[in-house]
């Protein structure tokens, strides 16, 4: 029932609830549309909507103010940092940006990215370095938590961002080892881990098979040409997401993480296909 | 609309606002660390805002994060003269954090949000800021000058995130009533804070010095 034109008239009778957000959503459509085709004057929706920032400011006041925890600037600082890994920005700045700057140059000159990664490296310290270099990784492993969210899954998106967030505190320790958990020929499933100073292993996945019946992943710590060694038992839902911290073992630099699917829990040897492995990676030497 | 001068009542940015902007133009251009710096200044602001709205510590984090990569995608969409960086990045929080409850309670008046494009790439319009440079009392008194049912009629639909039919049902009130107690409200406070109701007779924004 989407009235496909608002009358000039009409969308200014709505300016007051639009700018407010307190339109229904097809009305809110019904006008954005309007203001973006109507030649006509708005000066009423600037003028209503002008007062919108009071209202934060009146909203800031008296309101208790509770700090974040911490894991959730490591969030946002690693979507972020995987995003530039997919998609880097150039000089040119982003497309698609609808509003031009409406006034004179920027008040400090873009640096160009030689100089954006001189700096970078220079200024990058602890904890934050950490956390970058694991959505390095994310970004490895594919669209991260925001492509879960955009596919409108904010559940299954919640359930991975809180077994990064895990990830990443576990990888912010010193000399931490990172793997990325790669797919297997034939399999489906991606992650990342972190192994923490007893030797188990942090693990983030996602797109993994369901587990059904007896089924169970496995997952295996294998050092050099000794045996694979059992680390711990899972089970997957239809989410496909899993957070697992394994049991602790012997996982030097180099040793491959591999979890395979098999057929009952508990066993000491592999007898099912691997669906996802890596290799534990120590950090680099931190300079500076 | 002409943005070559400073805004139209000569309000003075904050040396806050001078410093926000140039964080912002650094995380236009992809700088991690501005973003952190954005996020460090914020976050509390932020976090405590989404809490309100949702009453949720999980679904509060959400909104936080959706709204800083909303902000590290869209820095470009920011239009300077229009108002602060922090409320710029407060009601980008805000939307999202009401985005989220509406989502969360469906109601039989909302059409199926599966084709809606993503929260992530939507942000609220820019206005120019009327209120910029004024301090909290000066815009407590103006919310106080409200009549009480205007008042009401502009905290549920914004800082409830109630929207237009949910007021009316809620107060008991019929439709056209919350329309022009939100209209004549709003206008109400625009005349407390800047001395103009911004008429829409060509002359609007154009406000005593």
């Amino acid at each position: 029932m989407t009235e496909p034109r608002m009358t000039h008239d009409q969308a200014l009778e709505l300016a007051a609830l639009y700018v407010l957000g307190a339109l229904e959503a097809e009305e809110a459509d019904a006008v954005r549309e309007h203001l973006a085709s109507c030649p006509l004057s708005h000066a009423e929706f600037d003028a209503l909507g002008g007062v919108v920032p009071a209202l934060i400011e009146a909203e800031l006041d008296g309101l208790e103010m509770i700090e974040p925890p911490a894991s959730l600037g490591d969030r946002i600082m690693a979507s972020a940092a995987a995003d530039l890994e997919a998609n880097p920005r150039g000089a040119a700045g982003r497309s698609g940006a609808p509003t031009a700057p409406t006034r004179s140059s920027p008040p400090i000159p873009f640096p160009s990215a030689e100089e954006r990664t001189a700096r970078a490296e220079r200024t990058r310290t602890g904890r934050l370095d950490w956390a970058l270099r694991i959505a390095a990784v994310i970004a490895i492993v594919g669209s991260g938590a925001y492509g879960l969210i955009v596919g409108g899954q904010l559940e299954r998106a919640r359930a991975f961002d809180a077994a990064v967030a895990a990830v990443v505190q576990a990888g912010s320790q010193p000399n931490a080892k990172t793997v990325v958990l790669a797919t297997q020929k034939d399999q489906h499933g991606a992650g990342i881990g972190a192994v923490t100073a007893d030797g188990s292993v942090v693990l983030a996945l996602r797109d993994l098979a369901a587990t059904s019946g007896q089924q169970s992943y496995t997952a295996w710590v294998i050092v050099g040409s000794a045996a694979p060694v059992n680390v711990g038992d899972f089970s997957v839902d239809s989410s496909g997401v899993r957070g697992f911290t394994t049991k602790p073992a012997d996982t030097p630099a180099g040793a491959i993480i591999a979890v395979t699917l098999e057929p009952n829990a508990g066993n000491t040897a592999p007898a099912g296909p691997i669906v996802v492995a890596g290799q534990a990676a120590a950090p680099p030497p931190a300079n500076g | 609309m002409n943005e070559s001068q400073l805004g139209p009542r000569g309000r003075t940015a904050s040396a806050a606002d001078d410093a926000d902007r140039a964080v912002l133009a650094l995380v236009t251009a992809g700088q991690l660390d501005a973003l952190q710096e954005l996020y460090d200044r914020y976050r509390t602001m932020a976090y405590s805002i989404a809490l309100r709205i949702t009453a949720d510590a999980a679904l509060a984090e959400d909104v936080v994060q959706d709204a800083y990569f909303g902000v590290w995608r869209n820095a470009g969409r920011y239009v300077e003269g229009r108002g602060s960086v922090k409320t710029w990045l407060l009601s980008i929080v805000h939307h999202r954090a009401v985005d989220a409850v509406r989502r969360r309670r469906p109601t039989s008046e909302l059409p199926d949000r599966e084709d809606v494009p993503p929260p992530a790439l939507t942000l609220p319009d820019l206005w120019e800021d009327v209120a910029a440079g004024l301090d909290r009392d000066q815009i407590a008194r103006a919310m106080a000058a409200l009549s009480d049912v205007q008042r009401e009629a502009i905290e549920l639909a914004y800082w409830g995130g109630l929207t237009q039919l949910e007021i009316a049902e809620r107060t008991g009130t019929p439709l056209g009533t919350v329309k022009s107690r939100v209209r004549l409200g709003l206008l109400a406070l625009r005349r407390a804070l800047v001395g103009d109701d911004g008429a829409p007779d060509g002359a609007a924004g154009e406000g005593p010095p």
